[in-house]
């Protein structure tokens, strides 16, 4: 891991002569600061600042760099996320700005009561004079700084690999940084900002781009992809692809060399419980425990039918002492006398009262009610008037007649009733028993027979569904469309009703609008008025539904046939929605919890040399080569200045330059836009982070570097507008 | 029971947990090397000041006012690019010889083409705004 903070509190500050130069590379990413001419910064530290409420006291206070999140558990960070003093890479925010040299220099261990040395800081290439003199004004004026020095660290990088003799004094640096990509040409040992050029694509586009494409890609891990984790992914990861479009074919083809590029990340993921058969023991216990349940259960119902045999024995007997005590009695009085002690208002009531009784009491003894023959031998009398003429009766007999007439038809349509009942059943039994000859006759037939059968009956089922759903062959088609799972709309009301309910639709749409053309019929034929009854039919298609199908019966006979027979039989139903609906409920597995990258490893830094795929109109980094070439050649023309000069000493430097892969790709790229056989020589810097503070360090320390800052006075005797065209210069 | 200590700083005194305290990672608002404090600079409850973004600062530069081969902050930009743009497929980052003129978005093959006709909106309008291709309403 390249990136390492270091904010450990200096003790030696005090240990410098107040002349000796603080070095402080200001990187959009990263700060660093050190004393010069050491070979590595004191502090480093992310060039961000937090600032969070605390929660027990609401003190907002400010966290500078990265820490322990742990800690930040005492802290509210809902409303402040991470800031930056860098609108690109132009620094325009003194106020974090001032937080982060505050800290920067408590980490150096400044005791003093102000910061008693030079201070030598790196700045953007042309970087805005706004934003200079508000960092010259800073540093003058709150940190009471003697003198101040600004360079560029693309060129500070440059100038230490020349002195490692990496590079030549003539060259092409290309600096990838966070938040903006440079090339800049050297001649002579001096940066040449006249040609260089700056595309605003960087780390923070790649980091950015890797985790909007994760996270589109996987919205349920979303809060596993924090900006750090896509950082660590990215710089772990990724790599710049000689040729995108044949390493992407691989993928698209599933070669196995694709399959060995992809990585998987795997989240924690803790499997399901799975749930154990349960033990023998375990079923026993509870199938005897449902027993013992069964048990009292029946024991219980044992007693309430005794209770309840009791009690309808006591009422027996009692209206049977009645009834005895009734046919003892002989005058009208006594009867009287006697009903009026009970309930009942007359013999015929007592009577029945008993009969009833008696019957619910063998009910309740579980003997066999009164035989049909029983009611039959006495049907001769209990119907004894439906023969005789109505001229031999009575008024009273006849309206006794007709009572019996009724309840003979109603008695005799059930006796029928129940003996088709009866024959179906034998039918049906017969049938079966046949199918069973058949089957056992010849089983493999018998089977395609029926799977023909099924398929078929299926089959039609289907189209009728189809056809209430969406009939007319003239706009099928366009119906087809929209069934087919389309997710965006585009489906009106008329496509969501059946046939039926438009139809309807349709004729009230025509009455509605039928008024007043020409002269009204309506109503001279009868047949007008079916109109109201097929309008006032709404929910139809239900009614259809209530009504057994036969071909539905057929069907569920056939597949439950099957299911019994077949053991290969699977028996589908609504097999559209069910299997979409399947995965959703199936448990999550290890595969879930995995976050696979494969095409994003290469795709993302890809869009330092596609700077378009991000919306972003500039040319890549090859091509930015190019064009620096192109604009340097164009400013010395006439000097005799050779592009292999610089074509001969390409530095690659900056974070995103990382990428595995990227001088081949540059060098591919840079033949690309150079005349055939220009010598190219893509040299790779020694160490692309720490490189411009370590020349700015080497710079700072040599005695030259007193004539290159400014001071104070020099501030403010010449003004702020003199700061526009301070520049420094690298070779003295 | 974490221990409750109080940190003096010149103007308001605060308690904080022992280990925030120890890790020293809130940046005390007085440094004796200032010869001005932030407090003094940017009082509370003062409104804050509005710093100007890189887009309002590039016009205050006045850069027209300079000779155009002066190397400046907005003519170094490098122009865009004269090579036909390679089209990559949204969704996967394959090549993309198609174009969904419902969402607008790029993609390769007949899968990826189910995939994003069962994209929710605000997913297509995501993938578009990787590229800067998104609606955007004002």
């Amino acid at each position: 891991m390249p990136f390492i903070s270091k904010i450990q509190r200096q003790s030696d500050y005090s240990s410098f002569p107040p002349d000796h130069p603080i070095v402080i590379d200001n990187g959009a990413s990263y700060f660093r600061i050190g004393w010069a001419g050491e070979s590595e910064p004191r502090v480093i530290f992310r060039n961000i600042i937090q600032r969070p409420r605390h929660k027990i006291t609401g003190e907002t206070i400010t966290v500078v760099g990265d820490h322990n999140p742990a800690l930040l558990k005492y802290f509210d960070c809902t409303r402040s996320g991470p800031r930056s003093a860098f609108d690109g890479n132009v620094v325009y925010q003194f106020e974090i700005m001032e937080y982060i040299l505050d800290f920067a220099f408590d980490r150096l261990g400044a005791d003093q009561s102000q910061i008693n040395h030079p201070v030598l800081i790196t700045e953007c290439a042309c970087n805005p004079h706004q934003s200079r003199t508000k960092m010259a004004e800073l540093l003058f004026e709150s940190y009471g700084v003697p003198s101040v020095a600004f360079g560029v660290d693309a060129a500070f990088s440059y100038k230490y690999n020349q002195q490692l003799g990496i590079c030549s004094n003539d060259g092409l640096a290309i600096c990838s940084g966070f938040n903006t990509s440079h090339v800049i040409p050297f001649l002579n040992g001096e940066p040449v900002y006249e040609a260089c050029c700056r595309t605003n694509i960087g780390g923070y586009h790649v980091t950015d781009y890797l985790k909007q494409l994760l996270s589109l890609k996987y919205p349920h891990h979303m809060s596993h992809l924090t900006w750090e984790k896509v950082e660590d992914l990215k710089m772990e990861h990724c790599y710049i692809a000689l040729d995108y479009a044949s390493e992407v074919r691989l993928f698209q083809k599933g070669d196995k060399k694709a399959e060995e590029k992809t990585r998987c990340w795997q989240l924690p993921w803790t499997p399901a419980p799975v749930e154990e058969a349960p033990s023998e023991e375990e079923v026993a216990r509870k199938a005897a425990l449902r027993e013992k349940q069964g048990q009292r259960l029946r024991e219980m119902a044992e007693a309430k039918r005794i209770n309840r045999i009791n009690d309808l024995e006591n009422e027996v007997r009692d209206l049977e002492m009645l009834l005895q005590r009734l046919r003892h009695a002989t005058t009208e009085d006594d009867v009287t006398l006697i009903l009026a002690k009970s309930v009942h208002n007359s013999k015929q009531e007592v009577e029945s009262a008993f009969s009833k009784a008696t019957l619910s009491l063998r009910k309740a003894k579980g003997e066999p009610a009164e035989s049909v023959e029983k009611v039959d031998s006495s049907s001769s009398e209990k119907y004894n008037l439906i023969s005789v003429p109505d001229e031999m009766l009575t008024p009273d007999q006849i309206k006794q007649k007709r009572k019996q007439i009724f309840i003979k038809s109603t008695s005799d349509a059930r006796q029928q009733k129940k003996q088709r009942q009866v024959e179906e059943e034998l039918e049906r039994e017969r049938q079966k028993k046949l199918e069973e000859d058949r089957r056992l006759e010849n089983p493999e037939q018998y089977l395609e027979e029926l799977r023909a059968k099924y398929r078929d009956l299926s089959e039609k089922l289907e189209q009728r569904k189809r056809l209430k759903t969406n009939p007319g062959q003239t706009n099928g088609n366009n119906n087809n469309n929209n069934n087919n799972n389309n997710p965006s709309g585009g489906v009106g009301r008329g496509e969501r009703l059946n046939s039926s309910q438009r139809e309807r639709m349709r004729l009230l749409t025509t009455a509605a609008f039928d008024r007043g053309k020409g002269e009204d019929t309506f109503g001279t034929r009868d047949e007008d008025w079916q109109l109201y009854k097929l309008m006032s039919r709404d929910n139809d298609d239900d009614d259809e539904d209530d009504k057994l199908d036969p071909y539905e019966s057929e069907l569920a006979r056939i597949s439950s046939r099957l299911q019994e027979i077949d053991p290969t039989f699977v028996f589908k139903s609504e097999s559209g929605p069910a299997s979409a609906e399947a995965p959703r409920f199936r448990p999550l597995t290890k595969e879930d919890f995995q976050i696979v990258i494969g095409v994003e490893r290469f795709r993302c830094p890809e869009i330092l040399l596609n700077p378009n795929w991000t919306g972003v109109d500039q040319a890549g980094l090859d091509e930015m080569a190019g064009v620096s070439i192109g604009r340097l050649l164009l400013l010395k023309v006439g000097e005799g200045v050779d592009e292999e000069r610089v074509t001969d000493s390409i530095l690659l430097m900056g974070g995103s330059c990382l990428f595995p892969g990227m001088s081949e790709r540059l060098e591919a790229g840079i033949r690309m836009v150079r005349p055939c056989g220009t010598r190219i020589k893509i040299l790779k810097a020694s160490d692309s982070i720490l490189d411009a503070w370590r020349g700015a360090s080497a710079y700072a320390a040599a005695a030259r570097f007193s004539r290159q800052t400014f001071s104070r006075k020099d501030y403010y005797e010449k003004g702020e507008d003199w700061l526009r065209s301070y520049r420094l210069r690298y070779t003295v | 029971m974490l221990g409750v200590i109080f940190v003096k700083s010149s103007n308001l005194v605060y308690e904080m947990e022992q280990e925030v305290v120890e890790a020293e990672m809130v940046l005390p608002s007085h440094m004796k090397f200032k010869k001005i404090q932030m407090y003094e600079k940017y009082p509370k409850g003062q409104p804050r000041f509005r710093w100007k973004h890189l887009k309002q600062i590039i016009p205050a530069e006045n850069y027209p006012n300079y000779p155009p081969d002066e190397p400046n902050y907005v003519n170094i930009e490098t122009p865009p690019s004269t090579r036909p743009c390679k089209r990559i497929c949204d969704v996967t980052g394959y090549e993309a010889p198609y174009f969904d003129p419902r969402t607008k978005l790029r993609y390769a093959n007949t899968e990826v083409f189910k995939v994003i006709r069962s994209l929710p909106n605000d997913y297509v309008q995501r993938y578009l705004a990787l590229r800067n291709a998104a609606v955007v309403l004002r």
